[in-house]
């Protein structure tokens, strides 16, 4: 082997071991993650929101369709802690079965569009050229597509389950999240270690997976975090739509919704279900930068 | 050094866009007219057009109205005829012909006197199949305007109108049609202005520019002084209307706000006078705080669920009744719906042209239980699933909820509720392609035959795959009957019949509910909402 | 030069790429239960009939739609079905400035509170200056627009009546409107630029100029302002797109005549000719907007002008 060549790889080697963390560190990022108060914090409320949807409901006398019609628009009360909506329902196991709904296409929709987003964006700005052109133009006329109609015949033709919300939502989602992530791809891969990580003879694969996505986590987990409430209320409107769940099951979206056309007049079903969502919110974004800290591969060092 | 310069780019982006944003906000334009002795009316929706033979819309009829006149008018409280074009009318012995006799002095807002042929014009344009007007039927009741809409015959003249002179207008009817004079406040009967739709397009064209402000040329009160889509409709005095003495207001300014929460916003900071509706919530508070507001009057709809007739479990008339008398309308009414409606136990709105149907479904969950066991199912046993579909709307959800709450607790069965948004649910309406569906029927015109001819079988309304040959029968005699006790005793037999199959729930009687500054005087109630603005004067401005 | 003719092929390469796009709408839009025409009141076989004729729906698909194209290639959009008064591209001329306008006041909302919300939060992080402005922005998302529109006009226009209600007359009508828009945009904007210069800022570049004993400010807006912008740039892209375009939620409640409206409603009314139009002035929009992108971002980082 060329002396020189040999030297290459040796700062190659040394480069790629630097880069090489940002995948390698999983294993310390929950380790580094533990020590973030918010973090944890942001964790510990999530847990209690998901315990508060799931098994809250069955610790409520009440049903959530259960009504009671000549006790309508109650207040707050010892009986009904968040009060009862127009048809005498009682908010509070409203609130936890929407939860139920909202949790899940909030993760899910947002998973599904993330896995393409990603992978969609990080080929196109890796690979480059041509390739990347043509994966692009594909975004512009996904991106055109008037989403109401898409929608519309989405139900139309193929019934109206829940699944279909995340596929309607991770559609429309996913473009963005593609356009920042091979904006992130493209500038990494200007940077020394990709070359490093050529020099060494890794395959392209390895290189977008291991190395470049890694180090592109930290806009991907911020985008995330900001995805998640822009899914749940394109729930609302999706369910406005006839897709998703069907009365009386609700979710927080929907709940919202309504209580706007009440805030002035009974303002309780406005302020809980954007409080449960808030705190939701709240915590995951904590969460998220949490675990953006966490898994940075530069953080070690600081 | 790079970054300087970087940093100095970034700069000049973020300038560019404040440029952008700041001159774009010049060109901004303010209301520069005068607002003193005009109405300001919230008006609903958008008009798709001011074209008496294009629209549709309650929206464009308030606006058209303002605009245009009939032959004849209605009074705005018991929509009685009232002259209008013409000065009066005769009707011939056997009620079907109709001769009109026009005022001198009725003239265009151009100052052109309206003419007889003005009103032939208008109806040969309606009726002319290219011109594809939606509510050409409403002038079917014209001996031979069917005829000629569906090609059948080509010779306008052939039809029953005619003008023997320039002030007198003939129609010979089809059929006896009660309902006949009221029917000219509708714009489908309204004049055009030949000259001013020639000039701007073909006789049948739609959508060219005679309907914008500065071209339009009404005979209306009002005349057309400023067209802003989703902005304002500005109506001014017509100097050439006959009876302008009598109108109080200087103008009326149409606000469209489809959103009614923002609508009665601007009714509280003063910005309206009227409100075309209002939602449920606020019809509560205001009822509560300042009733002297809010504004209700019975309105001629009814709100139903219609069942799909074609498959089980509704092809048995049993499973209907019991479906029918399994639901409170009263609790639903009271406690859900609200505004001051009233539960309806047949279809036909009470007292419409002096006909109230005998003949009631009610409340009785005994007899309900009875029916549905005698179907073969017992306390709901065995129900197949059924699904309780409703365009997508708060309202409609509430009281979908609650009769899911209401058969679920009274009959054992269990419905599925499903929102579809607009036109998919009008679509599976009529592909027949549901259990039980949210439904409503206003009628065009003050008379029972509006509600009832929708259900006889080969009715485009009837949308439930009920037959019955015996109403058919019944409807078709009301048809040709003069005589008004014949005619309704033979409704009242119709409507029976339809009570007793039940294709159909009634739910609720509409009624209009909207708010009104106080000092709007001369607003009066009709069961059509059709609104006169001759009548309405501005309280503060005739002190003033 | 290089960038000249990037922008000339790019522009080339929209061409195909709107054919795609109102190809594939112009056959969505029909396969969309219920027509233009379907309605509460049923029309009669023959009414339908003719007004389909006057629109000429009655034609077989693919002639609909060459006339279309054919339509198209004359720069003719068509008539609008549902709102004849006036034909699609005077709708979109005359829609469009309001949502041009209260866009662009978004926008410029959004940069003015969100980019320096960014930059402080990133100056000193996991201080107060760092989760102050974070959580006024993660107020700002979490709060929907159907929820702020009313609430801010609840209090500057029903309680405190400071500003109107709803309309678009002066620029008093346009400023609650534009918050309500851009609130969202700013919390992203927040977000995003605060990751991405946390990003640069522990990069080594940095790490020397700190080292050099430049200060803290001078450091965040100099030197690590480029590279920090980039992700917020390609974020601008489709958003001031989207901004721009108008928002049905917020021209709704409002009552902007702007084209955000216009477009939903076109698609619930199956508005064809309109959705058509929109769709197609839309697409032409975004993808200028993403083009502009593109160069702003190979100019604000020359790296990737070889990309």
């Amino acid at each position: 082997m060329d002396s020189r060549a040999e030297v290459g790889a040796i700062d190659a080697r040394a480069l790629l071991t630097q880069a090489e963390k940002g995948a390698s560190l999983w294993s310390d990022a929950g380790r580094r993650l533990a020590k973030n108060r918010l973090a944890v914090a942001g964790v510990v409320v999530l847990a209690c929101v998901f315990v508060f949807a799931a098994i809250g409901p069955f610790a409520s006398p009440y049903s959530y369709d259960g009504q009671d019609r000549e006790n309508r628009f109650a207040p707050p009360s010892g009986a009904h802690w968040f009060g009862t909506d127009n048809l005498g329902r009682d908010l509070l196991v409203r609130t936890m079965v929407g939860g139920r709904v909202s949790l899940m296409v909030g993760l899910a929709a947002t998973a599904v569009s993330l896995v393409i987003g990603v992978l969609y964006g990080a080929t196109a700005g890796f690979v480059g050229g041509r390739l990347d052109q043509a994966m692009m133009r594909v975004v512009d006329v996904l991106y055109t597509l008037p989403f109401t109609i898409f929608a519309i015949i989405l139900v139309t033709y193929s019934g109206q389950s829940i699944v279909l919300v995340f596929v309607a939502i991770g559609a429309v989602e996913w473009l963005t999240m593609a356009r920042i992530v091979r904006g992130q791809i493209m500038s990494l891969r200007e940077k020394e270690f990709v070359d490093a990580a050529v020099v060494m003879g890794l395959s392209r694969r390895r290189i977008l997976l291991r190395h470049l996505i890694p180090n592109a986590l930290g806009p991907i987990i911020v985008f995330v975090t900001l995805t998640v409430p822009r899914v749940m209320l394109l729930e609302a409107f999706l369910s406005y739509l006839g897709l998703g769940v069907q009365a009386p099951m609700s979710s927080w979206g929907s709940l919202i919704r309504e209580g706007t056309l009440a805030m002035e007049e009974y303002p309780w079903l406005l302020i809980f279900p954007s409080l449960a969502l808030s705190l939701t919110l709240f915590s995951l974004n904590f969460l998220g930068d949490g675990l953006r800290d966490a898994l940075d591969p530069r953080s070690s060092k600081d | 050094m790079m970054t300087r310069i970087h940093a100095e780019r970034i700069a000049l982006v973020l300038c560019a866009v404040a440029a952008a944003a700041i001159g774009g906000g010049c060109g901004g334009d303010d209301a520069a007219f005068e607002t003193g002795n005009m109405l300001r009316f919230g008006n609903g929706a958008e008009p798709q057009d001011l074209d008496p033979h294009v629209v549709t819309g309650v929206t464009e009829h308030r606006v058209l109205s303002a605009l245009f006149e009939g032959l004849a008018g209605a009074d705005p409280a018991t929509l009685e005829p009232t002259p209008g074009v013409a000065e009066s009318w005769d009707v011939s012995e056997d009620g079907l012909e109709y001769t009109f006799h026009l005022r001198e002095d009725a003239k265009w807002s151009n100052g052109d006197p309206v003419l007889a042929q003005d009103f032939l014009y208008a109806w040969e344009r309606i009726l002319t199949p290219e011109m594809a007007s939606e509510y050409a039927y409403m002038l079917f009741c014209m001996a031979g305007a069917r005829a000629f809409y569906e090609g059948e015959i080509t010779d306008f003249a052939d039809v029953g109108a005619a003008a023997p002179d320039d002030r007198t207008v003939v129609v010979r009817l089809e059929h006896p049609t009660p309902y006949f004079l009221q029917m000219q406040v509708h714009q489908s009967w309204f004049p055009v202005h030949k000259a001013t739709i020639e000039k701007f397009g073909g006789r049948t064209e739609r959508g060219t520019r005679w309907t914008r402000a500065g071209n339009l040329v009404g005979n209306g009160l009002f005349m057309l002084e400023r067209w802003e889509p989703n902005k304002r409709i500005v109506a001014v005095r017509n100097p050439h209307y006959w009876d302008r003495e009598a109108v109080h207001l200087d103008g009326v300014i149409f606000y469209p706000y489809d959103e009614s929460q923002t609508e009665e916003r601007l009714f509280r900071v003063g910005e309206l006078h009227v409100t075309s509706t209002v939602t449920p919530n606020k019809f509560d508070v205001y009822q509560r705080e300042n009733p002297e507001i809010l504004q209700n009057a019975d309105y001629l709809g009814t709100y139903y669920y219609r069942l799909n007739t074609t498959r089980p479990p509704f092809d048995d008339v049993r499973v209907r009744k019991a479906f029918a008398l399994a639901l409170d309308r009263d609790d639903l009414v009271r406690n859900v719906v609200r505004m001051g409606r009233k539960p309806a136990s047949h279809f036909t709105p009470p007292d419409t042209a002096g006909y109230t149907c005998q003949h009631t479904v009610g409340y009785d969950v005994a007899e309900a239980r009875r029916l549905l066991a005698e179907a073969g199912y017992p306390d709901g046993q065995g129900f197949p699933e059924v699904t309780l579909l409703y365009n997508t709307s708060e309202s409609h959800k509430e009281i979908a909820e609650t009769a899911q709450a209401m058969w679920s607790q009274a009959l054992g069965v269990d419905v599925r509720l499903r929102n579809q948004e607009w036109k998919v649910y009008l679509e599976s309406m009529t592909q027949l392609d549901y259990d039980i569906v949210r439904s409503a029927w206003v009628g065009d015109f003050v008379d029972p035959i509006t509600f009832l001819e929708c259900f006889t079988t080969d009715n485009g309304n009837n949308r439930t795959g009920w037959s019955s040959a015996a109403y058919d029968a019944l409807i078709a005699e009301a048809v040709r009957t003069a005589d008004r006790d014949a005619r309704f005793a033979a409704l009242q037999e119709a409507e029976a019949i339809l009570l007793d199959e039940l294709p159909i729930i009634p739910v609720y009687f509409y009624t209009n509910a909207w708010l009104q500054a106080p000092e709007v005087e001369g607003l009066d109630h009709n069961l059509l909402g059709y609104i006169s603005f001759k009548r309405i004067r501005l309280a503060h401005a005739a002190e003033g | 030069m290089h960038m000249t003719r990037y922008v000339v092929r790019q522009l080339a390469s929209f061409i195909p790429v709107l054919f795609v796009i109102i190809t594939l709408t112009f056959f969505l839009v029909r396969l969309a239960p219920g027509g233009p025409f379907s309605s509460e009141k049923a029309l009669s076989a023959e009414a339908l009939a003719q007004i389909n004729a006057h629109y000429n729906l009655d034609a077989p698909l693919w002639r609909q739609y060459v006339d279309y194209l054919a339509g198209l290639a004359r720069g003719d959009l068509g008539p609008s079905m549902k709102q004849p008064s006036r034909s699609v591209s005077e709708w979109i001329a005359y829609k469009f400035p309001a949502s041009l306008e209260l866009g662009l006041y978004g926008l410029l909302f959004a940069l003015c509170v969100g980019l320096p919300a960014g930059i402080l939060a990133a100056w000193r992080p996991n201080t107060w200056t760092d989760q102050l402005p974070m959580a006024l922005a993660m107020a700002g998302i979490c709060i929907p627009n159907f929820v702020l529109g009313p609430l801010l006009v609840y209090v500057f226009s029903l309680r405190l009546q400071w500003l109107p209600v709803a309309q678009w007359d002066g620029f008093a009508h346009k400023i609650l409107p534009a918050v309500t828009l851009g609130a969202v945009y700013a919390a992203y904007i927040a977000r995003l630029s605060r990751a991405a210069l946390l990003d640069v800022l522990s990069q080594d570049f940095i790490r020397t100029a700190r080292a050099k004993g430049l200060s803290e400010p001078r450091v965040v807006l100099r030197h690590a302002l480029r590279g920090g912008l980039q992700p917020v740039v390609s974020f601008l892209g489709p958003a001031a797109a989207g901004i721009i375009t108008g928002s049905f939620v917020v021209e709704n409640i409002f009552r902007v005549p702007g084209l955000g409206t216009e477009f939903v409603k076109a698609a619930m009314n199956r508005d064809y000719t309109m959705i058509l139009g929109t769709v197609l002035f839309f697409a032409v929009l975004i993808m200028l907007f993403n083009l502009a992108v593109d160069v702003v971002q190979a100019w604000l980082d020359p790296r990737l002008r070889h990309g």
